[in-house]
Parts: structure tokens; C-alpha cells; sequence
């Protein structure tokens, strides 16, 4: 029987409809990834990027002398005696002298006019009085924090109907605020300061930033920087170029690739009993937790560097051992410098999966609350022996408070790693790009 | 009693001998690649290697530079003497051994670097130029007799790997010869070239013969006939026959050397 080219057989059909279904498959995975990731990013940047902005309220304080240094000596050591609740009251003045200049209504009792300025702006100023006593006395115009109903307020979080039902605001602060604002002595800009503060207390979200987390975050990935690179290409080096291949190096082989996979958290408690019961670290120290990110980035690393060693054509080895070079010379004059960007890639995606690690350091104890810079970070104390904390962590401590407007910080601080990671992962394409060399 | 044979026919020749090989056996695990293979090789000359695919004239080739070490499977017996010293003698360091005895093989490998680093690599690893002027010197000398100095004179920084397959596989040659070995092994070095590149690396083999001992693996029995004065027939791991070039091409003593000549196996 003669078959036509232009009918298609039974099977030619099947086969067809097959490769279609799977092309529908993949592309349905696609799209699916695709819209979660797009709900992800919406999700995050809608939630967070207010946190990047905060309120600020301008008061031109009077420093009274009766009030902050009675005996009028100015003596730091005196002075540093009266404390932040002595200062409140003139912030609190200073927003009642800037209404009745304003001729705004002020129906509200002086506690909570006093509420609408953050708990952190006495302390601001005292910081600023202590640093320069020759300002008692004076009146100086200060950019404080406004309260965090306040800022949630002009973020568009508070309402005039959700404050009815709010303890800690209510809708004629609100007013007030909204005709402060219109002024311009209330005005929401860019806060620089997320970055570089502290944590802050429950109450006081509004002065809560990702300084130190970040520093920590830097300084584990020093660590891991220091530890896991040398001891990881060393160790793949031996094993892919030098060592006899046998059941030893099997065995070696089969434990790297089951270590890759062990949960992240076992890597914690390891490090729990070793470097803090044992070895007695500091505990919360972004040594230890670099130490254990260390030990999580390790096999990543090795397997990564020794794909990239593999990838080398022998044909490189040969040539070099052709002409007499040792095995060494042959390894690190040739094989390294071909290998090195699929080195460098698998070191910084091992360095940015230890970057984004949470569950570790938990066990380490750097999920301390960390309110002030550790003394330590300071260039004549050690850098890595103090309690610190870490950016994943500070997510994860964000996310379990009450504070509405900690929400906004924990997104916040989701950005601000994500951008961390995009720009690691940037790095990597980059010196990909930049040393691959084609043959 | 035949390897005996063609041992005295080596011996009877005029040349000096280079590399002598007694009893050679070889194996992969457990797989006897070579088997009692006799050869004296002599110095000044080019010596072809023929035969079928698999028949183990590379392994025994790389087994004269110990290349094969790298191989953690592969197991040598016999000896192989170079100016009658054993090169497989524990005291022998084969990255010294590889300096007297140099390697090309056979796809183009030069490294990813610039035409001078290709060449330069070799003497300087082994400390042969005292300065750059030196070091220029014998490069300019390589690539000369390599016949490839007019086409890379202006060009020394260009990458290796941006020449032809044919200046690819010269460029090689340069780097075997820098390091002024004694003994050139080239695993058929014009495999993956085409005619006119061809041509031209055995016109340059033929150079090289004032200079060095040539061996030379080749699957066309054309070329061995063409640029080597000692052919060596190697079937099944086996060393079948070995003589005067002229003599294996128009009148072998072996039937299967022969058939082999006469396209009937292989």
C-alpha cells in the first residue's frame, strides 16, 4: 500500500500530540512560577517600600537649663543623670508653642499630643545635648521621629475609622497631624536611617533598623568568605586532580554530596555544641555563625568546584604534562584559571544561599534582640566575638511582633536582603561573563 | 622467537639507538593491551606506527613518555631504556623524563593563552632561559622550526586558540620543541587536520628528523610511507613487524602485515 506524504499517519499523530502536551506542560510550570513570583514581589514591595520612608516632625525645642542642668555646671557626668523623660516634656512643649503659632485646635490632653512624637525623639536629643553641652539653654531646631500611628498614618496603614478604635491614637491627632503636614512641619521623606539604626523596641517601631543585622550579615560572610573558599577549592582540588581514586575517596565522594543536603538546622545544633558548649564562643557572635554558615556552604562549594575542574578538557592536562610541567603546575597554571569562574559562581551562590540562612542561627542564639551597636564594633575590640544579629534573623524577629508598622520593617528588611542577593547574584554572572574563556 | 627476530633486524641497522624497549606488556585492569613488545628506535630518524584502530600503538607510544601514569588502572612490565637508562626506574621523576622526551597529540591542544606563552611555557617551567631576551630567543627559534614564525611574528600576543586547526597543531609542535627534547612523540598529529595543513606539518616532521628522534603514530598508512624511514606494524597488541619503511610497504615478511598494507584488514 502507498502512503501519502500529505496525510499524516496514526503514529506521526500520536507522536505530535504528545510533543505538544509536553510543550503545553512546561510552559503551563512556567507561567505558574512565573505569576508566584509576580505575586511574591507585589506582595513584598507593596508591603515594604514605605518602610524606606518615614515621618519627621520639625520642632524648634527649647533646651531649658532649669530642667536639664539645674546646677548649671554643664559637667557631662551631671548631666548624663537626667534622662530621656525630662527631655520628653520640651518636645512635647515645643509641639504645643509650633500648634498655638500655627492657630491650630488643639482638643487633645498634652499625654497624647505628647504620643504623636516617638518615644526615640527624647532620646535623640539627649544624645545630641550630650554631645555638645554648650546647646542648654538654646532653642534649636530638631527633625524628629514622628510616632508610628503617625507615619502609618501618611503611609496610608491608619485611617481616620481604623484610629476610632485604636488605644494608641485617635482621629484628632490625626487632624492635627494632617494640618501639620500641610504646613510642612510634618513630612515624610527618605529614611537613610533604616540602614544604619539598630533594633528597636516594641514600642518604638518607627526607630527600628537593619544596622546592625547588616553588619552582622557582613561580617558571617567575611567568615565564610575566609574559610570556605581556600578550605573548599583545596579540598576539591586533592580530591578531583590528586587523589587516588578508590572506595576511600568514594566514600568521601557520597558523604559531600549527603552533606549538601543535610537540613540546615542540624548544621546549628552542630554548631551549638561545638563552638559555643565546647569551643566556648561567644554565643550570638557572628563568628559562630559564620563558623556554622561555613560549614553549610562547604559542600556546596566543593561540589561546585569540582563540576568546574571537570569541565576543564583533559586535553588542557595532557598538553601541560606533555611539555613537563608537574601535576601541581599542570593544576594551578592551567586547570585553575579555566575552572576559576565556575569557582567563583559556585562560591557566591554557596555565599548567598549562607546569606539568606535563617534556621541556624537561631540555634546560636542570634535571635537576641540586639538594641545597641556591639561595643566590640570598634576598632580596638574584636570585630567578631560580640552578640550580633543577621538580616534573615531580624525578618524572622520582625515578623513576630504585634506592631502593625513592623510589617512594613519586616518587608522592608526582606527588600533590603533580596537587593543583596540580586546584586551577589549579579556579581557572579559577571565574573562568568568576564573571565570564561572559549576554546 | 619472531620478536627475536625483528629486535636483530633493529639492531643490524646503521643509526644509534635512542629508546629501546624489551619485553613491553601493558595492562588496562585487566586487559593485556600490549604484549611483550620489542623495539629499538633510532635517533635521527622518524618512526611510524601502524596499524588498526585498537591495536595499542597509542598506549605505546604514551608509554615512552609515561604519559600513561596518569591513567590509575593502567600497569607497565618490561623495560623501556632512553640512552639505555630505564625511564620506568623508581628514581626517574617523569616530569623530567617528559622535558627529554616531548608530546604532540592529536587534536590541536594549545592552551588558552597567547601564541609566546604557548611557547614560553615550557622553558620557563623548566629554567631554560636565564632572561627575556633568552626566552625570546627560543621562541623565535621554536616557532621557526616549527614553520610557523612568518605567519605569527606579528601576532605573539594573539590567543593559541585563534589560529587554524593546521597552525594550531604547529603551534603545538613549537611548544613540544622549546623545550629542546630528545625524542618528539606525536599521536597522530595530523588527524584532525585537512590536506593542505596536512602537508604542511609533514614537511615539517621531515625537518625535524635533523634534530630530534621522531615517532609517529598515524592511521594513514600514506603518510608513514611518506615521512618515515621505520615503519612498526602493531595488530591485537601485538608488534607484528618492524623494518626499513621501504621494506614494510613493498615486501612484508608478515602475511597480516600484508593484508593490512593491501586494505584487506583493519
Amino acid at each position: 500500500m502507498k502512503t501519502s506524504l500529505l496525510k499524516l499517519d496514526t503514529r506521526t499523530k500520536k507522536r505530535n500530540a504528545a510533543e505538544a502536551r509536553f510543550k503545553a506542560y512546561g510552559l503551563t510550570a512556567i507561567i505558574i512560577a512565573m505569576l508566584a513570583l509576580l505575586i511574591l514581589l507585589t506582595s513584598v514591595l507593596g508591603n515594604g517600600l514605605s518602610s524606606f520612608r518615614q515621618t519627621f516632625i520639625t520642632l524648634n525645642v527649647e533646651l531649658v537649663e532649669d530642667k536639664l542642668d539645674k546646677s548649671g555646671v554643664r559637667d557631662l557626668e551631671v548631666m548624663s543623670k537626667v534622662t530621656t523623660i525630662s527631655y520628653a516634656p520640651l518636645l512635647r512643649d515645643a509641639l504645643i508653642a509650633e500648634l498655638d503659632e500655627r492657630g491650630i485646635e488643639n482638643p487633645l490632653s498634652n499625654r497624647d499630643l505628647g504620643d504623636m512624637i516617638s518615644k526615640e525623639a527624647a532620646a535623640t536629643v539627649r544624645n545630641r545635648v550630650l554631645a555638645n553641652l554648650d546647646l542648654v539653654g538654646q532653642t534649636i531646631t530638631f527633625d524628629v521621629l514622628a510616632s508610628g500611628r503617625i507615619d502609618a498614618f501618611f503611609k496610608g496603614d491608619v485611617t481616620m475609622e481604623s484610629a476610632v478604635l485604636d488605644s494608641n491614637t485617635s482621629p484628632e491627632a490625626l487632624t492635627i497631624a494632617q494640618q501639620l503636614a500641610d504646613v510642612g512641619v510634618i513630612e515624610t521623606k527618605f529614611n537613610w536611617n533604616f540602614f544604619v539604626w539598630p533594633d528597636a523596641s516594641v514600642q518604638r517601631p518607627e526607630a527600628a533598623g537593619l544596622g546592625v543585622a547588616i553588619l552582622g550579615s557582613l561580617y558571617m560572610m567575611i567568615v565564610v568568605l575566609v574559610l570556605a573558599l581556600p578550605i573548599g577549592v583545596a579540598s576539591s582540588i586533592y580530591l578531583e586532580e590528586f587523589a587516588p581514586k578508590n572506595r576511600w575517596t568514594d566514600l568521601i565522594e557520597v558523604n559531600i554530596s549527603n552533606l549538601a543536603a543535610v537540613p540546615s538546622i542540624v548544621y546549628g545544633i552542630l554548631g551549638l555544641a561545638i563552638f559555643i558548649n565546647f569551643m566556648e564562643f561567644n554565643q550570638s557572635s557572628p563568628l559562630v555563625g559564620g563558623l556554622v554558615l561555613t560549614l553549610m556552604t562547604l559542600p556546596t562549594i566543593i561540589i561546585s568546584t569540582r563540576a568546574a575542574l571537570k569541565s576543564v578538557p583533559p586535553s588542557i592536562r595532557d598538553a601541560a604534562l606533555g611539555v613537563g610541567a608537574s601535576k601541581m603546575q599542570s593544576v594551578f597554571h592551567h586547570v585553575l584559571p579555566l575552572a576559576a569562574p565556575g569557582i567563583l559562581t559556585g562560591t557566591i551562590i554557596g555565599l548567598a544561599q549562607a546569606l539568606g540562612e535563617t534556621a541556624p542561627l537561631l540555634l546560636i542564639g542570634m535571635v537576641a534582640f540586639v538594641r545597641e551597636y556591639p561595643a566590640a564594633y570598634t576598632p580596638e575590640a574584636g570585630l567578631f566575638g560580640e552578640a550580633s544579629t543577621a538580616l534573615p534573623v531580624q525578618v524572622f524577629n520582625w515578623t513576630q511582633r504585634s506592631d502593625p508598622a513592623f510589617v512594613e520593617r519586616a518587608s522592608g528588611a526582606i527588600i533590603t536582603l533580596l537587593v543583596f542577593l540580586l546584586i551577589m547574584n549579579a556579581v557572579a554572572i559577571y565574573l562568568r561573563r568576564r573571565f570564561e574563556r572559549r576554546w | 622467537m619472531e620478536d627475536m627476530y625483528h629486535a636483530d633486524r633493529a639492531m643490524s641497522t646503521q643509526q644509534d639507538t635512542k629508546i629501546s624497549a624489551k619485553g613491553v606488556q601493558v595492562y588496562y585492569a585487566d586487559n593485556h593491551a600490549i604484549k611483550d613488545v620489542n623495539v629499538e628506535i633510532a635517533d635521527k630518524t622518524v618512526t611510524a606506527f601502524i596499524g588498526p584502530s585498537g591495536c595499542g600503538k597509542s598506549t605505546f607510544l604514551r608509554c615512552l613518555n609515561r604519559m600513561n601514569d596518569t591513567i590509575d588502572t593502567c600497569r607497565v612490565e618490561g623495560d623501556i631504556l632512553l640512552d639505555g637508562e630505564d625511564i620506568y626506574d623508581p628514581k626517574v621523576d617523569p616530569v623530567q623524563l617528559r622535558a627529554k622526551v616531548g608530546m604532540v597529540f592529536q587534536k590541536p591542544n594549545p592552551f588558552p593563552k597567547s601564541i609566546y606563552d604557548n611557547v614560553a611555557y615550557g622553558p620557563k617551567i623548566h629554567g631554560l632561559a636565564r632572561n627575556k631576551a633568552e626566552l625570546d630567543e627560543i621562541v623565535e627559534k621554536s616557532l621557526r622550526k616549527a614553520a610557523l614564525w612568518n605567519e605569527a611574528k606579528d601576532r605573539l600576543n594573539a590567543p593559541g586558540t585563534g589560529l587554524s586547526g593546521g597552525q594550531q597543531q604547529r603551534l603545538c609542535i613549537a611548544r613540544a620543541i622549546a623545550t629542546a627534547p630528545e625524542v618528539l612523540l606525536m599521536d597522530e598529529p595530523c588527524s584532525a587536520l585537512d590536506p593542505i595543513a596536512t602537508a604542511q606539518v609533514e614537511e615539517l616532521i621531515d625537518e625535524l628528523r635533523q634534530s630530534f628522534s621522531v615517532v609517529i603514530v598515524t592511521h594513514s598508512m600514506q603518510q608513514a610511507a611518506r615521512v618515515s624511514q621505520k615503519t612498526a606494524f602493531f595488530h591485537l597488541g601485538n608488534l607484528v613487524e618492524y623494518d626499513d619503511t621501504d621494506k614494510i610497504f613493498t615486501n612484508p615478511e608478515d602475511s597480516r602485515t600484508e593484508s593490512y598494507i593491501s586494505g584487506r584488514i583493519g
